[in-house]
């Protein structure tokens, strides 16, 4: 009986391990393009509007006006190992403006968060980025997914205080658009 | 011979340099030669009076300098005089950025702005405490104390080496004793890290289902007080779960009831594997040294030889999550203690085991509500000792095996703790807090419980953990010690001067920054 208790539990848990972590309800990611190219829009950001898309990165300023959050956010790769999520390969690739109807705590906010976004591409908006007013192509999020991880790669996080630390991440959907 | 050479080197350099040669000297296609303005140079036009005859101005833009010459405002000396001025400042200003650019390239190779090594300050506590118990001549009931002063050091060296880690705790200089066979116990030199470890991610690919091997001295994945640093704790005082009696109390005794016990050490030296599954399930699996964070100070670095017959303790834990920050976790420690060569306090030699369940519930619906438990028990092998006297084997007789002369003993603990962070209004960034725990160190006999409630309050200046945390903590302790068990063995009880019976009062402040 033990033995197939522990056959069951293992046969569990590597299915579990092989499974896909998915963030978004499979209708947010439904008509999402996989191979939307992020430099050839920062380029030539009005070229590619009301494609459904979705990017990784690091909040690198956000402002909350009235029931809407627009955050800019430097690009990322999303990767799966060794954690999923937007990783900073040490490179930078550019930044993006999302634009969110709803609210989102402070907190969740907080610069070098990582955050997955999920919407559609709108023309370049003009953000003020420490008192420099810069336009940056943007996306109008549908859902956003956030790790609150103040600066730090998710995977590094949970030893990153002297000790253990759960990591809070909160996904975010838009009320309308 | 040489002579000669010179002399014709030096006639066909005169010839190049010969203007009516210097147009052979241009390689490529040939171009007009277009009227280059240097600056520098005069112009005869700058003496002849302003109005004169329209002439060629400049090419290469229409700058204000221009206009006004070209107005006749300005003469072709003070345009001169702009010019070279201009160009003295874009030569100082490409000096400059060639210095910055100089500078950028030789500090972006050193390893503090790579994330290879950086440092900050885990906890910097002064603490005022006050206790109630009588205490003995020379003691006081008042005093100011440094509880905390860590400075961390870590850094990502690759993919496969993700984290090492330092912690130095610079009060860690007092020399400790550990527990000899017999006779008196000897100072021994306590390490001045608490922690150093070396995570190790072998294969990329398998985290984070298999996310590191990690080695060294670390906090113990056992519940959650023993995780969480001391810089972001909600309470002062350890939990008994960490270390109970001592402290001027009363000594071990036979029932196994007295001494202090440390009865799950936080530190400890270890190699074990951690990882999470799809999300949800994380663990650790691991073999310690079982014989706390001192422990390296008994190994011989020439021969080899170290305390307490190690590596000889098993652990494993598995946690649960409900949801990203609300979980439940089982742990088990398994193996052998000794109470001889060991710096643990309250561990006898034999069988030893814990079992563990904590959980956390940190609120979604009221966001700043966060409460947590634990549950231990588990059995601590004969003689169990306090470290520092003689000990040397399981029997009970004390004059042939030293230690407590206690029989084995089931020892049990649990707590809950429950806290509110206000986060608007006129008590924002305060934090009531509350705290209940008992500790039994003897199951089978009655009469020696502990059992505290801690009323706290915290005041966050800056409250962004785990890397900013600076605070004030106001804890009031209401302590109880029933005794020290019943039978014949059981040694006289002063409750008086047990400061486990005597209710405490606590004022910290805490910087952490990193």
């Amino acid at each position: 009986m033990t033995r197939v208790s522990a056959t069951v539990l293992a046969v569990f848990l590597g299915i579990a391990a092989c499974s896909t972590y998915q963030l978004f309800p499979a209708e947010v990611m439904d008509g999402v393009d996989p191979n939307f190219d992020f430099s050839q829009w920062r380029m030539i950001p009005n070229q590619a509007l009301e494609r459904k898309i979705q990017l990784g990165g690091s909040i690198l300023h956000s402002e909350r006006k009235d029931a809407n959050v627009t955050i800019v956010v430097t690009q990322l790769p999303i990767v799966e190992h060794p954690a999923y999520g937007p990783k900073d390969m040490g490179k930078r690739s550019g930044e993006f403006a999302v634009t969110f109807m709803g609210q989102i705590e402070p907190p969740m906010l907080q610069r070098g968060n990582r955050l997955i976004v999920v919407g559609t591409t709108k023309a370049a908006k003009v953000v003020t980025v420490d008192d420099m007013p810069r336009s940056l192509p943007s996306v109008s999020a549908k859902c956003l997914h956030i790790w609150n991880t103040g600066g730090r790669d998710i995977a590094d996080f949970p030893s990153y205080g002297a000790g253990y630390e759960t990591l809070e991440e909160v996904t975010f959907c838009a009320t309308a658009q | 011979m040489n002579v000669f050479l010179s002399l014709f080197w030096c006639v066909l350099t005169a010839m190049l340099m010969w203007p009516g040669s210097g147009a052979a000297a241009e390689i490529g296609p040939n171009k007009p030669r277009a009227s280059v303005f240097v600056a520098q140079k005069t112009d005869d036009a700058s003496s002849q009076s302003q109005g004169a005859a329209p002439r060629e101005y400049p090419l290469g833009g229409t700058s204000v300098e221009d206009l006004l010459l070209q107005k006749g405002t300005i003469t072709m000396d003070e345009w001169i005089q702009i010019k070279a001025e201009q160009e003295y400042r874009v030569a100082d200003q490409s000096r400059r950025i060639d210095t910055l650019e100089e500078w950028k390239n030789r500090t972006e190779l050193l390893p503090i702005l790579r994330d290879k090594v950086n440092f900050g300050l885990n906890a910097l506590q002064f603490l005022y405490s006050h206790l109630d118990a009588q205490v003995p001549e020379g003691r006081s009931q008042d005093g100011f104390s440094i509880r905390r002063s860590e400075m961390l050091f870590w850094g990502k060296i690759s993919e496969t080496i993700p984290r090492w880690h330092i912690l130095m705790e610079f009060q860690s200089i007092n020399l400790t004793n550990n527990t000899p066979t017999s006779g008196a116990s000897t100072p021994t030199s306590a390490t001045f890290f608490r922690e150093s470890y070396i995570d190790v991610r072998p294969i990329q690919s398998w985290a984070p289902n298999l996310n590191v091997i990690r080695m060294g001295i670390f906090r113990m994945p056992f519940g959650i007080f023993t995780e969480t640093s001391g810089g972001l704790r909600d309470v002062i005082s350890s939990p008994y779960l960490t270390s109970v009696g001592g402290g001027g109390g009363p000594p071990q005794n036979a029932n196994g009831t007295g001494g202090q016990i440390e009865f799950i050490q936080e530190r400890d030296y270890f190699v074990d594997v951690r990882g999470k599954i799809a999300n949800r399930l994380e663990y650790a699996v691991g073999v310690m040294n079982n014989n706390n964070y001192q422990a390296n100070a008994l190994v011989s670095t020439t021969s080899g030889l170290s305390g307490a017959n190690q590596p000889k303790a098993f652990y494993t834990r598995v946690r649960l999550f409900g949801n990203d920050v609300s979980f439940v976790s089982f742990t088990t420690l398994q193996g052998e203690s000794n109470n001889a060569g060991t710096m643990i306090n309250g561990r006898g030699k034999g069988r030893f085991d814990r079992y563990g369940i904590d959980a956390r519930y940190t609120s979604k619906l009221f966001p700043g509500f966060m409460a947590q438990g634990e549950y231990w028990a588990g059995h601590d092998g004969a003689n169990a000792t306090t470290v520092g006297t003689a000990a040397n084997g399981a029997c009970q007789v004390i004059s042939q095996c030293g230690g407590s002369g206690a029989p084995g003993v089931q020892r049990r603990t649990w707590y809950v703790l429950a806290k509110y962070l206000i986060t608007d209004g006129m008590f924002e960034n305060f934090e009531p807090t509350v705290m209940y725990e008992q500790f039994d160190p003897n199951t089978s006999m009655g009469n020696d419980l502990y059992t505290r409630t801690i009323v706290g309050l915290t005041y966050y200046f800056e409250n962004f953990p785990p890397k900013v945390q600076s605070k004030i903590q106001i804890n009031y302790e209401f302590r109880h010690h029933a005794g020290l068990g019943t039978g014949p063995n059981t040694p006289p009880y002063d409750s008086a001067t047990d400061p486990f019976a005597n209710n405490a009062f606590f004022v910290q402040f805490q910087v952490r920054f990193m």
